[in-house]
C-alpha cells in the first residue's frame, strides 16, 4: 500500500482564530490576576453590599433612594 | 454511524431552529439586560430582570442544550465528523464553553430575578451582577454569531485525525 499524502497543517483562519483566543485567554487570566477583573466565579459580582440583608423592606436597600415608578 | 435522510434532515431542522433561537433568545436577553442596567424607571428594571430570569430558565437553557444535542448528532451521524473538520470541532469548543458560562450564570440570574420581584432596585443594588450579566450576554452574542457564520461558511481545513480518516477510506476503496 502506498503511503498516506502528509497531512498539509491547519489553514490559516484556524492559526489566526488561536491565536485571537490565546490574547483573549491571557487576557482574561491577566485581568483577574490583577483583580482589574475582580474575584471570578458565579457570585464574584457580588460584594457584602450587593448580597440584600435580611429583612430589608422596599425602597430601603442600598441606602440609596430607590428609583421609583415613573421616575424620569 | 449514519442517519438516515429522514432522521438527518430531522435533527438538522431542529438544530437550525435551536441555534438561531437561542441567537436570538440571548440577544432578547441582552436588551433586557442593558434595559435593566441603564432604566431610570424602578418599574421597568424589575420588569427587565424578571423577564431575564424567565427567559434564561424556560429559553435559553433548553435552546442550548437543544443545539449542542443535534448538533453532535448531525456531526456523528454524517460524513462532517465531530472531530475532522476545523469548523465542527469550532463549533463544539465554542457552544460547550458557552454552555458552561451559561450555566455558571444562571445562579446569578436567578438571584437577581428574585430580587427584582420582591425589592425595589436602587442605582447601586447588585450593580456588579447586573453588569457581569450583560457582559457575559454580550459575550454570549458574539460567540453564537461566529458559530452561525462557521454553520453558513463552513471554512475549509482537516484536522490531522479527519485527514488520516479520509486517507484511510481512499486508500481502502483503492483498487
Amino acid at each position: 500500500m502506498a503511503d498516506l499524502p502528509s497531512y498539509p497543517g491547519a489553514p490559516r483562519w484556524v492559526k489566526v482564530s488561536a491565536i485571537v483566543v490565546a490574547v483573549l485567554v491571557l487576557l482574561g487570566v491577566a485581568m483577574i490576576v490583577t483583580g482589574v477583573g475582580g474575584p471570578h466565579g458565579p457570585w464574584r459580582h457580588m460584594s457584602g453590599n450587593d448580597i440584600p440583608p435580611t429583612g430589608v423592606t422596599e425602597g430601603t436597600r442600598g441606602g440609596q433612594a430607590p428609583l421609583e415608578a415613573g421616575n424620569r | 454511524m449514519t442517519l438516515s435522510p429522514r432522521l438527518r434532515k430531522s435533527t438538522l431542522t431542529v438544530h437550525v431552529i435551536s441555534s438561531v433561537g437561542l441567537l436570538g433568545a440571548v440577544a432578547a436577553f441582552l436588551i433586557l439586560a442593558v434595559a435593566g442596567l441603564v432604566g431610570r424607571d424602578a418599574q421597568t428594571v424589575r420588569a427587565a430582570y424578571t423577564a431575564n430570569g424567565l427567559t434564561a430558565w424556560f429559553l435559553i437553557v433548553p435552546l442550548s442544550y437543544a443545539a449542542l444535542l443535534t448538533g453532535i448528532i448531525q456531526s456523528l451521524g454524517t460524513k462532517w465528523g465531530l472531530f475532522r473538520h476545523y469548523w465542527v470541532l469550532a463549533k463544539l469548543l465554542l457552544t460547550v464553553l458557552a454552555v458552561i458560562v451559561l450555566l455558571l450564570q444562571m445562579e446569578g440570574i436567578t438571584y437577581l430575578a428574585g430580587v427584582a420581584a420582591e425589592t425595589t432596585f436602587s442605582d447601586a443594588d447588585l450593580i456588579g451582577l447586573r453588569r457581569s450579566i450583560g457582559l457575559h450576554a454580550a459575550g454570549g452574542v458574539l460567540v453564537l454569531l461566529a458559530t452561525t457564520i462557521l454553520s453558513v461558511c463552513k471554512p475549509r481545513g482537516m484536522t490531522r485525525y479527519g485527514w488520516r480518516k479520509q486517507n484511510e477510506a481512499r486508500a481502502a476503496l483503492a483498487p
